[in-house]
């Protein structure tokens, strides 16, 4: 039997060890506590510009009737993206004197312009070159690339056609990303979007290539605002359909460039091979996303009821799906 | 008794420090595991090496994903790979050595089978594929354009090329070479030796699951036949045991009726005594049948005659292998 000092011992030791493992596990979940972030990245927006941005505004414009989407068959990208413009009215009437623009290409992939992954350079030099025509005071190029950024705006051409025409190419980082909800979404709830660098700007053009894709059926105007959401943003493929109409009902842009010259018709969406792409000679500016992407089908020898999100996004009033109706202006260029 | 507890808190102490240098090792063990980009397993020299392949030389720093990264390479591709076995991917950049604009990223997926591999192979396979014959036994391979893609036992690798460039495939099937002498593959899929003679080349598919839209039609093989002229596809699927390939043959007729078949008469008595069902589904034939654990048939063909012909053959071959 133990001796009465032995026990007060026992306990004191039993109290001790008992204390230091209280004492860890607090520590523990002191730590832990200190590490958890349930928002996510940071809602902080760096100031740029001395303006601080909360949030994406609309960036559209007034529409006009029968300048709301132009259809441009040819083969020289440069020459049809500035024509299809000059069809809605020319770059005066999206951009004017003092402007900020804020491009928003696909720069998603690190791959060369030859597999139609990402927006072709040439359209990027296009647009940019017009905006300074109109006296644009600067434009940014900039997307939250799905591979490492700099490898996909080098690999891709787009950071070298952006530069060479005067854009300030920027880079994605943590403090641009700002919480975001969708009024009426399910899916958008304070969400990480990018909005740094579109922080400032008066008009915001997207530019997207046209492209079969395995989860969404197809990647067009709408599924490039797929790129300012930050976070696991994987996780929205389930419910691809339903993220597509949500960007668009989030994302109000000037204007749209749906590049369909040489489309990727299968193993989308970063295709692998130039025979997974098809030459349809189409470029479309559109300043109804819906429209842009309804017409887009027909390049990619689909209807518009093959596109759920479509639907989805006109009956939330993001655009219209019969874009005949908007009356389009159509050209065609002779053969280069 | 202080000597017993003095001896307890030792060994007590002992097997705390014991414990938290296994677990400080597992933790430095798994940092440098994944740290690890060694491309050479491949017989792939790294950048940083003096080696290179030919004239290609190895540029950057190689890449590896695993299942749950996946997407941050290929985005939207990433389920298809994720849902037939999916493993991880290796990726390494190379340029020529006389002009970096000429480029080609290799991919090497991880398919932990080449069942698993051959799938993703043959369901991407572009239609102006030109097969290569020369790349060793059990492996497939093909070029596209700026692409050459392989399946070679369970890995799936893709060489895409930065241009049209004569040089660039010769570089990139230089490699595809290499890669195959190195590491030669040893795993055969069988099925494929169930098809009769006379397959166009290279026609093959493997599709895991949902084979023609029918959820029960997994494990499904396919190739393309001429026959008489007239362009007939055969299909096969192993399946457990011959009751299993009698209940999904009739699921899978009953499926094309549901969704608008009609059924059509048999005229081949050989057809007629493998229980073969025949449907015209909008103008396309399909015909089904049971052969021991197969489900067999013919998928979307445009002629009758042709299509039952080929029935024919594919039952006598089918009746072969099983004796």
């Amino acid at each position: 039997m133990a001796e009465p000092n032995q026990l007060n011992s026992s306990r004191r030791q039993l109290l001790v060890r008992g204390a230091k493992a209280a004492a860890s596990i607090a520590a523990a979940v002191g730590i832990a506590r200190w590490l958890y972030d349930p928002k996510g990245p940071s809602g902080k927006i760096e100031t740029i510009q001395n303006s601080i941005l909360k949030g994406l505004p609309d960036f559209s414009i007034p529409r006009k009737d029968g300048q709301i989407i132009s259809i441009v068959n040819g083969q020289d990208r440069i020459k049809t993206a500035t024509q299809a413009i000059e069809l809605l009215g020319g770059i005066e009437r999206f951009v004017k004197p003092g402007d900020i623009v804020a491009v928003k290409p696909n720069a998603g992939f690190a791959t060369p312009p030859i597999l139609g992954a990402t927006t072709h350079p040439d359209v990027i030099t296009a647009i940019v070159k017009l905006c300074y025509v109109a006296k644009a005071k600067k434009v940014i190029v900039s997307d939250n690339s799905i591979n490492n950024p700099a490898s996909c705006f080098t690999i891709s051409g787009i950071g070298k056609a952006a530069s060479a025409a005067g854009a300030e190419v920027v880079m994605p980082k943590d403090s641009y990303f700002i919480g975001q909800t969708l009024a009426g979404g399910s899916l958008i709830k304070d969400w990480p979007v990018y909005c740094g660098p579109f922080a400032g700007a008066n008009k915001l053009i997207g530019i997207a290539p046209l492209k079969n894709h395995n989860k969404s059926v197809a990647s067009m105007t709408m599924k490039n605002w797929y790129g300012l959401l930050g976070g696991r943003r994987n996780l929205f493929h389930q419910d691809i359909n339903g993220i597509i109409s949500e960007l668009a009902m989030l994302v109000k842009p000037t204007l749209v460039i749906l590049d369909g010259t040489e489309t990727m018709m299968t193993n989308g969406p970063t295709g692998g091979s130039v025979s997974d792409l098809k030459k349809t000679n189409t470029m479309i500016a559109s300043c109804d996303m819906v429209a842009a992407d309804a017409f887009g089908c027909s390049l990619l020898d689909l209807k518009p009821a093959d596109l759920p999100y479509l639907a989805l996004a006109q009956k939330a009033g993001a655009g219209s799906i019969d874009y005949e109706s908007l009356k389009p202006v159509r050209a065609g260029m002779s053969m280069e | 008794m202080h000597q017993n507890s003095g001896r307890a808190r030792t060994f007590e102490t002992a097997i705390g420090i014991l414990i938290l240098v296994i677990m400080i090792a597992t933790a430095i063990g798994i940092y440098v595991i994944s740290q690890d980009y060694n491309m050479s397993r491949f017989g792939i020299s790294t950048a940083g090496n003096d080696e290179s392949e030919g004239d290609f030389t190895a540029i950057g720093t190689s890449e590896t994903y695993n299942y749950d990264n996946l997407y941050e390479k290929i985005n939207g591709k990433a389920p298809m790979y994720q849902e037939t076995g999916f493993v991880k991917l290796d990726t390494q950049r190379f340029a020529a050595k006389t002009n970096s604009d000429l480029s080609f990223e290799l991919y090497i997926y991880d398919m932990n089978s080449a069942k698993n591999a051959f799938s993703v192979y043959s369901r991407q396979k572009r239609p102006d594929a030109v097969d290569f014959n020369d790349l060793g036994a059990n492996t497939f391979g093909y070029l596209a354009g700026n692409a050459i893609c392989i399946s070679s036992g369970k890995n799936y690798i893709e060489m895409i090329g930065s241009a049209e460039s004569n040089e660039l495939v010769n570089g990139m099937k230089e490699m595809a070479t290499n890669l195959s002498a190195k590491r030669p593959a040893s795993e055969k899929i069988a099925e494929l030796e169930y098809f009769p003679q006379g397959t166009v080349a290279g026609s093959w598919k493997l599709q895991i699951d949902n084979a023609f839209g029918f959820d029960g039609l997994t494990d499904t093989y396919s190739a393309s036949y001429k026959v008489n002229g007239k362009a007939v596809s055969i299909f096969l699927s192993k399946r457990k045991d011959a009751d299993e390939a009698k209940a999904v043959a009739k699921n899978y007729y009953d499926f094309l009726i549901t969704n608008g078949a009609k059924a059509v008469s048999v005229d081949s008595d050989i057809l007629k005594s493998a229980g073969a069902s025949i449907v015209d589904f909008y103008g396309a034939f399909e015909i089904v049948f049971p052969a021991d654990e197969f489900v067999a048939g013919i998928h979307e063909a445009d002629n009758k005659q042709a299509a039952e012909k080929a029935a024919e053959v594919l039952i006598s071959r089918l009746r072969e292998i099983n004796g």
